[in-house]
């Protein structure tokens, strides 16, 4: 990650964390989660979207699609809200502790399926043109990687348990 | 850990008031434990895109362990590819893995 000269995302005590992001990074982020959030309700049966709903049991596929049943309906509700409230907290310049931790969660659902559209592998990322089409998405990708991972780093800092 | 091996499987008649009727019973292998003592356990698996910092965070979460704990498992998971973060019943190991898949990590569970 390269080195920021400020911290995105500073922890001013357990339970109060101050954003500094620009006017557009916010609009990005809102835009990403409010599409996310449409498409779970949409029912959207793409591949990327499917990333959010593993198997729960490896070694059964009869027990699992019992699982997925049972806990589907659920999980699309747990993550709708929690996009719709990183949407809503987008242009806040403090957050408290738990909508902090909606952001960290609900940008982390965005960054796993703009990863698995790009197919994203432990390698390092790819050197891509400045005129290739995945160009955009890769920097969203980035983008979220270095606010989750501030999110968790002010989160960390002021865990007491 | 061990693969699960599926369990002999015998089909026995049992006779009814109104007809003879078959049905399926599991029988355990001999060296295993009766289904209710054996636990549960959770495992997450490796995956490129979550980053460490992250699967760190959530298991000190939801699970309540140190740092270093927390850590650790996230290590094992990165370079073993799997790692036992949790055991109980099965009420548990379902709820523990839906937070775990609610947090985007790659979950899953099975009775040792």
């Amino acid at each position: 990650m390269a080195f920021l000269f400020r911290r995105t995302i500073q922890a001013k005590g357990p339970n109060r964390f101050v954003v500094h992001l620009g006017r557009e990074e916010r609009a990005v982020l809102r835009a990403v989660c409010e599409d996310l959030a449409a498409a779970l309700e949409e029912g959207d049966d793409n591949p990327n979207v499917r990333r959010l709903f593993p198997a729960g049991h490896a070694s059964d596929p009869d027990v699992d699609r019992q699982y997925r049943e049972m806990v589907h309906d659920d999980l699309v509700r747990s993550r709708r809200e929690i996009l719709l409230a990183v949407a809503a907290s987008a242009d806040d310049q403090e957050l408290d502790r738990p909508t902090l931790e909606q952001w960290m969660v609900g940008l982390n659902a965005v960054r796993l399926v703009l990863g698995t559209a790009l197919d994203v592998s432990e390698d390092a990322p790819p050197d891509l043109d400045a005129d290739d089409p995945e160009l955009p998405t890769w920097a969203v990708y980035e983008f979220l990687g270095s606010l989750v991972d501030a999110s968790v780093h002010a989160l960390s800092a002021t865990f007491e348990g | 850990m061990r693969e699960l091996l599926p369990s002999g499987r015998h089909r026995v008649a049992v006779a009814s008031s109104t007809a003879p009727a078959e049905v399926e019973l599991d029988e355990p292998a001999a060296d295993e434990a009766p289904e209710v003592d054996r636990p549960w356990i959770v495992i997450v698996w490796n995956d490129p895109i979550n980053l460490m910092s992250y699967v760190t965070f959530v298991l000190q979460k939801l699970f309540g362990y140190s740092h270093d704990k927390a850590e650790a498992l996230m290590l094992d998971v990165h370079h073993k590819g799997r790692a036992v973060v949790s055991s109980g019943t099965k009420e548990k190991a379902e709820l523990d893995v839906f937070r775990l898949h609610e947090h985007g990590l790659w979950a899953t569970m099975q009775q040792d």
